[in-house]
């Protein structure tokens, strides 16, 4: 019984980890570290220890625990994957090497022993219970149970999605509005806060703690363990542990067969168990891919509203003055000012490293000099995601493939931006009527954002099969999924067809009638000509040229710098080769 | 405590530091051109080491004086080990998940792919074996029996202040490979290729550099100079199996310190953790000599991030 017990509280811990690796897509490999912290904090702080009721230390444990993760993913928060790994590794041996420096404290490598079984005194309620293992092994299936249903439901919510896309691509869910680095926090400190849960409750149950049990291996067969149910599996962490636990079990059986060290043979056969799993992913990865079951859109149009129908000369929706931004003291936007107007398409057009792309990105949020206005406010100096809150949604433009989500998927990480619940992941969690209110307007933007860009056919389909064109449209219709008022639009018609050109402008067109400000990076000049009420030349980061389509077409400058003054009145079919880094 | 002991302090800091600096230049080096962080670098070199003393003394856990001719095999075996070592790794595990023309099949390349895979390549050296060797930890032999070269193997300086030779030594001969490799890795048309290949992968395969063959050199450089690190570092102190992953950790500490694909750097680097490690353990106790190394890389993380995208020499 004391296996089985054992065996899951490593479940809890296993579990934290999967949220860290699995759901957000964090390697993270120090789970031993917050192990050490719960186990030997409940330890120090409990009865043998300082003398704290069990209750207390455990409860102070893991808050010390979730303080530790917290501000280690502060601290840790710039880093990109493979050194999250590297510096969650060194933590693992560090906190080993710390338990070991100090004999005095930590017990050396023996460790600390306490009573068992342990008792749960309450004064307040004159209550004492006996830890028997029975009761651990209570505490250990509870714990298990609610975490891996929250799990289950958190996967087909809001929190689901929004960790997908972090995993996925964490600029992406920037530009989408996901505040990546808050949901990191939170993902990092629930997984030390599992870990210190899963340390407290092992030591209480065997009363012993030492630095071999909060080894990094340990961090490794968690991981292993955790890599085995492949992304975003509840299942997988409950397999992992199972297979771990079976071959802990081997290792020791043959360990007293061969005469040799069951911890080696441990060791062993996880590395073992790792590079198969590596070895295997891929088929394993194939085995649980289901796509298309969290977010049906629904056909009807109902429940999105209406758009503003524009006047004549639309309000400005954001203006840019004077903005600047150079790289290594090459100016790549020089001194650049414009106006969005809410009805207007506005395009943008000039030759290879113009700036074009420059530009979009300090419309959308990067660091300035200048002013940029949105809705009459100042957003000096703000992140891409304040942008996007503010209603400016910028497409990139190498579409982002994101293989592991549907398109209507995708579509719904946009559609919740616009969302006006705070803690949906919370609200979620619990289903309150709130959250089903909120889910139903998701499933209506994102139909009618899948409608308007003609890909509600493929709403379901795998989008590493969809055509460039349809990725590209599906960049465009998370973009209106967004609600913004101002959309950049990064060349969104590289690489599509005729057809998907047509359907382009159709929904260019279409935002800008319902009174949204459409600026637009284009080389296609017919598509300008079809599409544009104003157009922009941007060369060597200075606007050189605007006005009406016509006008900037016969502009000699215009001509001359880029389309070539060769060029006869009318044809305007240039079509200059997309611009690829 | 007298100047001497300091003394003495600081030029043990500057040997090992010596040392991790080898360590950290081909973790540089595969940093730099790879773009991959070399995860069972520091597991390598102590699993070379104890190829060699599994190969000429066996399994028991005593120094044996080696003579002349044994002790020239043993380093020569060592550094072998450390080199093939390496490309193993390199072929099975990191070969398979990058993105360069003769790479994996994921064009992407499969970053949780080559870092799961080097942390178990690096666990499978420990834990095989410290299935053979099971002591807690095996003096190894000193195949350059520097000792000898003076008498009682002490330097004494004016001033009253003795210097153990094999320090002295340690850092010569650590500095002085690591500088050779260093300006022969930056010289040679070796050298260029690797900068090809670190800069774009693709464009260098266009101009006939295999990227495959570069990766594999790289590993197998970074394999050698960590096998001779291993033969500099293990008569220094009884090591163990386990020894190998901080090694490496700490080897990272020093090559970030330096600026990740700086090959100077990571020497200067190493110097820079020895010494830290040294004055650490003398001004606060014995307790630190892997925490202070692992605080300090935890702290360069945090602090100064590096990106991946640096670049060799």
């Amino acid at each position: 019984m004391i296996d089985v017990a054992q065996a899951l509280w490593l479940l809890v811990a296993a579990l934290g980890l999967s949220l860290s690796v699995s759901y957000a897509g964090l390697p993270m490999l120090g789970q031993s570290a917050f192990i050490a912290v719960g186990g030997y904090g409940v330890a120090l702080l409990g009865p043998g220890g300082v003398g704290l009721p069990l209750g207390v230390a455990a409860a102070a444990a893991v808050l010390i625990a979730a303080l530790l993760g917290y501000f280690t993913a502060v601290g840790l928060s710039r880093l990109d994957g493979a050194y999250l790994a590297l510096a969650t590794w060194t933590l693992a041996w560090l906190v080993q090497r710390i338990l070991l420096a100090y004999p005095g404290v930590f017990g050396g490598p023996e460790g600390l022993t306490r009573p068992v079984p342990a008792h749960l005194v309450s004064r307040s309620l004159g209550v004492e219970t006996v830890l028997t293992t029975k009761i651990n092994l209570v505490f250990a299936a509870g714990i298990c149970v609610l975490v891996l249903l929250a799990f289950i439901r958190m996967g087909k919510g809001p929190g689901g999605l929004d960790l997908a896309v972090l995993r996925e691509s964490p600029q992406l869910a920037t530009s989408l509005g996901v505040a990546v680095a808050a949901r990191r926090r939170a993902v990092f400190t629930m997984t030390a806060v599992l870990g210190a849960v899963s340390g407290v409750g092992s030591t209480v149950l065997l009363g012993i703690i030492s630095p071999s049990d909060v080894s990094p291996l340990l961090s490794l067969q968690l991981f292993v363990a955790v890599l085995v149910g492949g992304a975003a599996r509840w299942w997988g962490p409950v397999l992992g542990v199972a297979l771990v636990s079976v071959l802990a079990s081997v290792a020791d059986r043959l360990g007293s067969v061969g005469d040799v060290s069951p911890e080696r043979l441990r060791g062993v056969l996880t590395a073992i168990l790792l590079l198969g799993v590596l070895a295997l992913r891929g088929p394993l990865g194939r085995l649980g891919r289901t796509a298309g079951r969290v977010i049906q859109p629904t056909r009807s149009t109902l429940p999105v509203p209406e758009r503003q129908v524009p006047t004549l000369e639309g309000p400005v929706e954001l203006s840019a003055t004077h903005v600047s931004i150079s790289y290594a003291s090459v100016p790549a936007v020089d001194d650049v000012s414009l106006v969005l107007r809410g009805g207007e398409v506005h395009a943008l057009i000039g030759p290879n490293g113009s700036g074009k792309s420059t530009l979009l990105h300090v419309l959308a949020g990067d660091v300035v000099s200048g002013e940029i206005r949105v809705g009459g406010r100042s957003c000096r100096a703000r992140g891409v995601r304040d942008r996007v809150l503010a209603g400016v949604v910028r497409t990139p433009q190498r579409s982002v493939v994101l293989s592991g989500l549907t398109p209507a998927m995708q579509v719904a990480v946009g559609a919740r931006v616009g969302s006006p619940s705070r803690q949906a992941m919370l609200r979620h969690l619990f289903a309150t009527p709130r959250s089903r209110v909120e889910a139903e307007r998701v499933r209506a933007v994102v139909g009618a954002a899948l409608r308007e860009t003609g890909l509600l056919g493929v709403s379901d389909t795998d989008p590493v099969r969809l055509t460039v064109g349809e990725q590209q449209l599906l960049q465009v219709a998370r973009a209106i999924a967004t609600g913004a008022s101002v959309f950049l639009f990064d060349e969104p018609s590289a690489g599509m067809t005729d057809g998907e050109r047509q359907t382009l402008r159709a929904v260019v067109r279409g935002l800008a009638t319902a009174g949204a400000a459409v600026f637009i990076v284009e080389h296609d000049m017919r598509f300008v000509g079809a599409a544009a009420d104003f157009v922009s030349v941007l060369d060597a980061g200075r606007i050189i040229a605007s006005g009406t389509p016509v006008r900037v077409r016969d502009d000699p400058l215009v001509r001359e710098v880029y389309l070539g003054s060769s060029l006869d009145g009318g044809a305007g079919g240039t079509h200059v080769e997309a611009d690829r880094p | 405590m007298g100047s001497g002991v300091l003394v003495q302090v600081v030029l043990g800091g500057l040997a090992n530091g010596a040392i991790l600096g080898l360590v950290a230049l081909g973790f540089s080096l595969v940093a730099g051109t790879v773009r991959v962080l070399h995860f069972a670098h520091g597991d390598i070199a102590v699993a070379a080491v104890f190829v060699g003393v599994l190969a000429m003394i066996g399994r028991a856990p005593i120094a044996v004086a080696l003579a002349p001719l044994p002790s020239v095999v043993f380093v020569l075996l060592v550094v072998a080990a450390g080199a093939a070592l390496s490309a193993l790794v390199a072929l099975f595990v990191v070969l398979p998940n990058l993105a360069i023309p003769g790479g994996g099949r994921r064009r992407a390349g499969d970053a949780f792919g080559w870092i799961a895979g080097g942390l178990g390549a690096g666990l499978l050296l420990r834990e095989v074996l410290g299935l053979l060797l099971p002591e807690q930890g095996y003096a190894v032999p000193d195949p350059f029996r520097l000792e000898r070269l003076v008498h009682g193997g002490l330097v004494n300086l004016p001033g009253g202040v003795t210097l153990p030779i094999r320090a002295v030594i340690v850092v010569v001969i650590g500095l002085g490979v690591g500088l050779i490799a260093e300006r022969s890795l930056v010289r040679s048309r070796f050298g260029s290729s690797l900068r090809a290949v670190a800069d774009d992968p693709e464009g260098a395969a266009l101009c006939g550099v295999s990227a495959r063959r570069v990766v594999m050199w790289a590993f197998v450089v970074a394999g050698l100079l960590a096998g001779l690190a291993g033969v500099l570092a293990a008569p220094g102190r009884a090591i163990s199996v386990d020894d190998g992953a901080v090694l490496g950790l700490e080897a990272v500490a020093a090559a970030l310190l330096g600026g990740v694909g700086s090959l100077r750097g990571a020497l200067v680097g190493g110097l820079v953790v020895g010494l830290v490690q040294a004055l650490a353990v003398y001004a606060l106790g014995a307790g630190l000599y892997d925490v202070a190394p692992l605080a300090l890389l935890v702290v360069l993380l945090a602090v100064r991030p590096p990106g991946i995208r640096a670049r060799t020499a």
